[in-house]
């Protein structure tokens, strides 16, 4: 096990007056790695992924990025060093064609493969459209494209199933397995559908109420009754 | 300069009750209602009209009841329609409705400026150590009070007030339980626009009637609103009373750059803190 | 190798880049406007179609800063008469050559913009309006008010010297010559947009008004490109000013007033704002339909406020958005 992790969090805290929307919490992941972080509603996922990529104010705790200090960084900053993103609710640039789009974040990511990013996300026979023109799935996709273009050293993926059917989930599950593996990438996976993420996690974190309820092998996790308790229920007992 | 101290809280009062009726509006819907100057403008004209066989408060009556009805013919035939297109498309209707409004007073009332006389008993002055005030000024100044009151008292206690209030902090916020969101903002947007119709009366015995005496009271109100933070009571209201005495201050010694002042204000309001004075609470 | 979509690839589509034909029409437009000081037109319809041309310059400054950025500025008499009024108040006071006074006038006037930019970029959407609306009213009161400076209502004539750049300056004074003059800066204006809405900084700041979070996330500043789009903006609508001021020779408030500013916005929008020369068509029609109602109704205010108020309604894409489609129809193609 090398000394340098990939993401090392450091006591990431977000408080909201005396409300603490994310206490205390640490993790690594090492590089190569695809975590799970999990939870209920308002267990702390989004904040805990803003509070990584510099979106909002009022942030302790520090980010280091393969040994990087970057918690002072902006959100543009982050992105120069190789931190990206995508989001739960789909952002992307409606009035801009796909390829424009992905060929735009391409211009500050270490390199142009956008015309890869496009083949892999079955992106290339639409990607002369108007972002706005096509249907939901694909303005996914979009987003997706706008965050994995240029090889980012961290991916954190919010969500990137949401309103997917199962199918398509499951689809894009293994997709993303196999291009992390191809890629080398080191994904942080924020994602409802448990499906996915024991289809494709190394290790998960699961967050409960702000804070690190605890950390391990999928099958560790699934097996918690702590976990069970707080969060997947009679489910997966 | 106790005069001048107390015509800017004059002028203060009128620009408070012009801007919180905005505020009230944006409050709920999100849109500024660039057909407020309009609607006070329109309020002053009906209040006049009226006046002549109402009298002076028949026609103040009057006109805050006109101007409310209009107010719900708005939220009902324009800002329901129109709440689920971007907010920008909604402030340009208001403000095509602000040209037809102008237009049409300019038809019934004539271009030339009208005046109308303090009506009776405050048509009197009042010895304030060794000046003579009009009684007709501290009225206006007791009026912004009570609105000011009334409002709070009504943000703070009712069911609906505290919608308002979540709804202004928080776009989203919402259908709350027991709240007929559909009536509140009728009456919600019905209230802004009689409070501009209230101004409109208030204002006529001060300044003259003409049909450009909106827009001049609209583009320092909004200078209010930004100032105090869109959506914001508590902040309309101390930036109305800073502006009402700034503007007053500047026309008595700077009259050359008095216009300038305000937006001064404003601007250095912004550098310092972008959201304005308060950050959307009541 | 794995597929991320489920959905069968859809046809390739057309996408939305002008389409050649209107191109052709462009280029047509712009050379009949060329050759009509030659046609023996009647002198007022010259002058007419030259004060349109200037309305035109500042509409597509309006409309370029709706389509590049979102901002609706309710606020452009500014830029366009504290150009003109930039112009004749250095011909009065300063002993700068008149060559000098020309062309400063719209550079200090974009130099303000870009500075005021920095204040109006501090707010968001409709305070974005208010804002601009406040600062441009501020400058009508100014100069209503400081009569020493200006006239006030009374307005000021400009002093120039018989010759600048070469010319008479009557050649800038009558209609037939200065509608050269404005129709090319306006072919120069349209054609540069154009370019620039297709070049990097054309999408960058496209995808900023989009989305401008997202820009920050795929690494991009977003503060100087939109100051730079104001900036432009305000560019566009100053040389329409100093046009205007070089024009005419005489400057009033009004060039200043709230209501220039709102004519602006609503040409702009009546045109078509997601073209480059939707502004400039609109504020022909506009001007020329003024000029023809004038003689039937005086009621021209309100159907103003009424077409405004169906355009941004049932057309959003305005004439232009209407012109682009008929064209395309004619062609046969898809309505896009």
């Amino acid at each position: 096990m090398s000394d340098t992790y990939m993401l090392e969090a450091t006591g990431l805290t977000r408080r909201y007056g005396g409300f603490a929307a994310l206490n205390n919490v640490s993790f690594k992941l090492r590089q190569g790695e695809i975590r799970g972080l999990i939870g209920s509603n308002g267990a702390g996922k989004s904040t805990c992924m803003d509070v990584l990529t510099g979106r909002g104010r009022n942030q302790q705790g520090t980010v280091c990025l393969n040994g990087q200090d970057i918690s002072r960084l902006s959100e543009r900053e982050r992105r120069a060093v190789g931190l990206s993103r995508s989001f739960q609710k789909t952002n992307i640039f409606p009035e801009l064609g796909i390829r424009q789009q992905v060929q735009l974040a391409a211009r500050k990511a270490e390199f142009d493969n956008t015309e890869e990013v496009l083949a892999e996300l079955s992106l290339t026979a639409i990607a002369d459209r108007t972002a706005s023109d096509v249907s939901y799935g694909d303005q996914r996709r979009v987003d997706l494209a706008l965050a994995l273009v240029g090889k980012p050293k961290l991916l954190l993926l919010d969500e990137p199933a949401a309103g997917l059917t199962i199918e398509e989930s499951l689809a894009m599950a293994r997709h993303l397995r196999n291009l992390a593996e191809r890629w080398k990438l080191t994904i942080l996976l924020v994602e409802h559908d448990m499906e996915v993420i024991f289809a494709i996690c190394d290790r998960l974190t699961v967050l409960h109420l702000g804070e690190v309820l605890t950390e391990g092998l999928p099958d560790e996790v699934r097996a918690n009754p702590e976990v069970i308790r707080a969060y997947l229920g009679s489910t997966f007992a | 300069m106790l005069i001048q101290i107390l015509n800017g809280l004059v002028y203060a009062g009128l620009l408070y009750i012009v801007s919180v009726g905005l505020v009230l509006i944006f409050g709920l819907r999100r849109v500024v209602n660039f057909a407020h100057g309009g609607f006070y403008m329109v309020g002053a004209y009906a209040g006049y009209t009226a006046a002549m066989v109402f009298g002076f408060w028949g026609g103040l009556i009057v006109a805050v009841l006109v101007l409310g009805l209009i107010g719900i013919l708005l939220d009902y035939v324009v800002f329901r329609p129109l709440q689920n297109a971007d907010h920008m498309v909604t402030v340009l209707v208001t403000f095509g409705i602000l040209l037809v409004f102008e237009d049409v007073v300019q038809m019934i009332w004539g271009a030339d400026t009208l005046s109308v006389l303090a009506p009776y008993p405050f048509d009197g002055t009042v010895q304030l150590g060794d000046i003579l005030f009009p009684v007709y000024r501290l009225l206006v100044i007791a009026v912004a009070i009570a609105v000011a009151l009334g409002l709070t008292l009504w943000l703070r206690f009712s069911r609906a007030g505290l919608y308002v209030r979540a709804s202004s902090v928080d776009a989203l916020t919402t259908g709350m339980q027991g709240v007929d969101t559909e009536k509140l903002s009728l009456s919600v947007v019905g209230l802004g626009t009689a409070l501009a119709g209230l101004s409109g009366v208030i204002a006529s015995p001060l300044l003259a009637l003409s049909p450009s005496m909106g827009s001049s009271i609209l583009i320092e109100s909004f200078i209010v609103v930004v100032t105090g933070g869109l959506g914001s009571f508590a902040g309309a209201f101390i930036a109305a009373l800073l502006i009402g005495q700034v503007h007053n201050l500047g026309i008595v010694y700077v009259p050359n750059v008095a216009s300038m002042l305000p937006l001064l204000l404003m601007v250095v309001v912004l550098i310092l803190k972008p959201t304005g004075f308060a950050r959307s609470y009541s | 190798m794995s597929n991320l979509s489920m959905a069968a690839a859809a046809p390739k589509v057309r996408t939305s880049t002008t389409p050649p034909v209107l191109v052709v029409v462009g280029i047509a437009v712009a050379l009949v406007g060329f050759v009509l000081p030659w046609l023996g037109l009647p002198r007022n319809i010259l002058s007419l179609l030259t004060s349109a041309s200037m309305t035109a310059i500042l509409a597509t400054g309006v409309g370029f800063l709706v389509r590049q950025a979102g901002f609706s500025s309710f606020g452009h008499a500014a830029f366009y008469g504290g150009a003109a009024y930039l112009l004749v108040l250095m011909s009065v006071y300063t002993g700068l050559s008149g060559e000098a006074v020309v062309l400063l006038a719209p550079v200090i006037a974009t130099l303000a913009a870009f500075a005021l930019s920095f204040i109006l970029l501090r707010t968001q959407g409709v305070a974005f309006s208010m804002l601009s609306l406040a600062i441009a009213q501020a400058l009508f009161e100014l100069m209503m008010r400081w009569r020493d400076l200006a006239n006030g209502e009374d307005g000021l004539r400009m002093r120039l010297p018989r010759e600048i750049f070469g010319l008479k300056l009557s050649f800038f004074q009558k209609a037939d010559t200065m509608f050269l003059v404005s129709w090319s800066a306006l072919i120069i204006i349209i054609v540069g947009l154009v370019l620039l809405s297709r070049s990097h900084f054309g999408t960058l700041t496209l995808a900023i008004k989009n989305n401008e979070e997202r820009a920050r996330f795929i690494g991009f500043r977003t503060l100087m490109p939109r100051a730079a789009i104001i900036a432009l903006s305000g560019l566009i609508a100053s040389i329409g000013g100093t046009l205007f001021a070089l024009y005419n020779g005489y400057i009033t408030p009004g060039l200043l007033h709230w209501s220039l500013s709102g004519e602006a916005l609503i040409i702009a929008i009546i045109g078509g704002t997601r073209s480059v020369w939707g502004p400039a068509l609109g504020a022909f029609l506009f001007v020329i339909l003024r000029d023809f109602a004038g003689n039937y109704t005086t009621h021209w205010q309100s159907i103003v406020g009424l077409v405004l108020i169906a355009v941004v309604i049932l057309l959003p894409s305005g004439a232009s958005g209407a012109v682009s489609s008929l064209v395309n129809r004619i062609r046969g193609g898809r309505d896009v």
